[in-house]
């Protein structure tokens, strides 16, 4: 019986599983993309700086530089749709009803708005706080 | 459609969930896809957090300085080799990830999960030593 399914890697099973696989596809990309945006936050967050962590001015003066300003705006969407498309293919995972699926979807949804919002709301702030 | 359930095996029928525990007999492809999944799972929390921790600039110097105190402790700074352990793992596996789900490198696959974990392992030991030394 097993052996008449066509063999498909974890990955491949995982990339075809709801709405022909496009939510992955984001996910997937995202997840390269955040490859280098995370890489480059962990660089000059905690390896460039003396002591490991930017002290309080340092920050403000890192914020107002405009090109980190929208690399680090660029990092929080991705890294949370990322985060939360992942979320939503485990619970997918576990097949849930569709009425609970709806449910978990609006849920995520609201979480990552409110993460967003927040995120941008504390860039802003502390860009005006650094001008 | 029952060949896309990923978790469950069916010589030995269990729920979806119970599946994922059940490391009998996985590859290693496959203890590498989980354990993706599980730094993924961390990672998310940890961006929450980030976000909330983050707030403390808004209460001006002080409130800043006083989280770096914390930030330096031993015991932080544990957490930090924990959490870059996630970071580098999840990055490097995700890459294996999404090649092979894009039907990129499956014949490669097992070769890719060597190359690019223990790729990752050794920049993880560096960063590791940097966290206590820099």
């Amino acid at each position: 019986m097993n052996s008449a399914l066509p063999h498909r890697s974890l990955e491949q099973m995982a990339a075809r599983r709801d709405r022909s696989g496009s939510l992955w596809l984001i996910q997937a990309f995202s997840g390269l993309i955040l490859v280098i945006l995370l890489g480059l936050h962990m660089i000059a967050h905690h390896y460039v700086v003396e002591g490991g962590l930017r002290d309080y001015q340092q920050v403000l003066d890192y914020v107002n530089n405009p090109v980190v300003f929208i690399l680090q705006l660029s990092f929080l969407v991705l890294g949370v749709g990322h985060g939360l498309l992942g979320v939503r293919a485990i619970i997918t995972d576990m097949r849930p009803s569709a009425s609970t699926l709806r449910v978990v979807n609006w849920v995520l949804i609201v979480i990552g708005a409110v993460a967003i919002v927040y995120g941008f709301y504390l860039a802003l702030a502390l860009q005006r706080m650094a001008g | 459609m029952p060949d896309i359930q990923p978790t469950t095996d069916p010589a030995r029928p269990k729920s979806s969930l119970r599946a994922w525990f059940d490391v009998r007999g996985r590859s290693v492809s496959t203890l590498a896809f989980a354990l993706n999944r599980l730094t993924g799972l961390g990672l998310t929390a940890y961006l929450f957090l980030h976000l909330i921790v983050l707030s403390q600039l808004l209460r001006g110097p002080e409130g800043w300085n006083d989280f770096l105190r914390i930030a330096k402790s031993p015991l932080f700074l544990m957490l930090d080799v924990v959490l870059l352990f996630g970071v580098v793992y999840h990055m490097f596996n995700g890459i294996r990830v999404a090649l092979v789900g894009m039907g990129m490198a499956n014949r490669q696959q097992k070769g890719l999960l060597y190359g690019l974990v223990g790729t990752g392992l050794v920049l993880f030991v560096v960063g590791a030593v940097l966290i206590f030394t820099k």
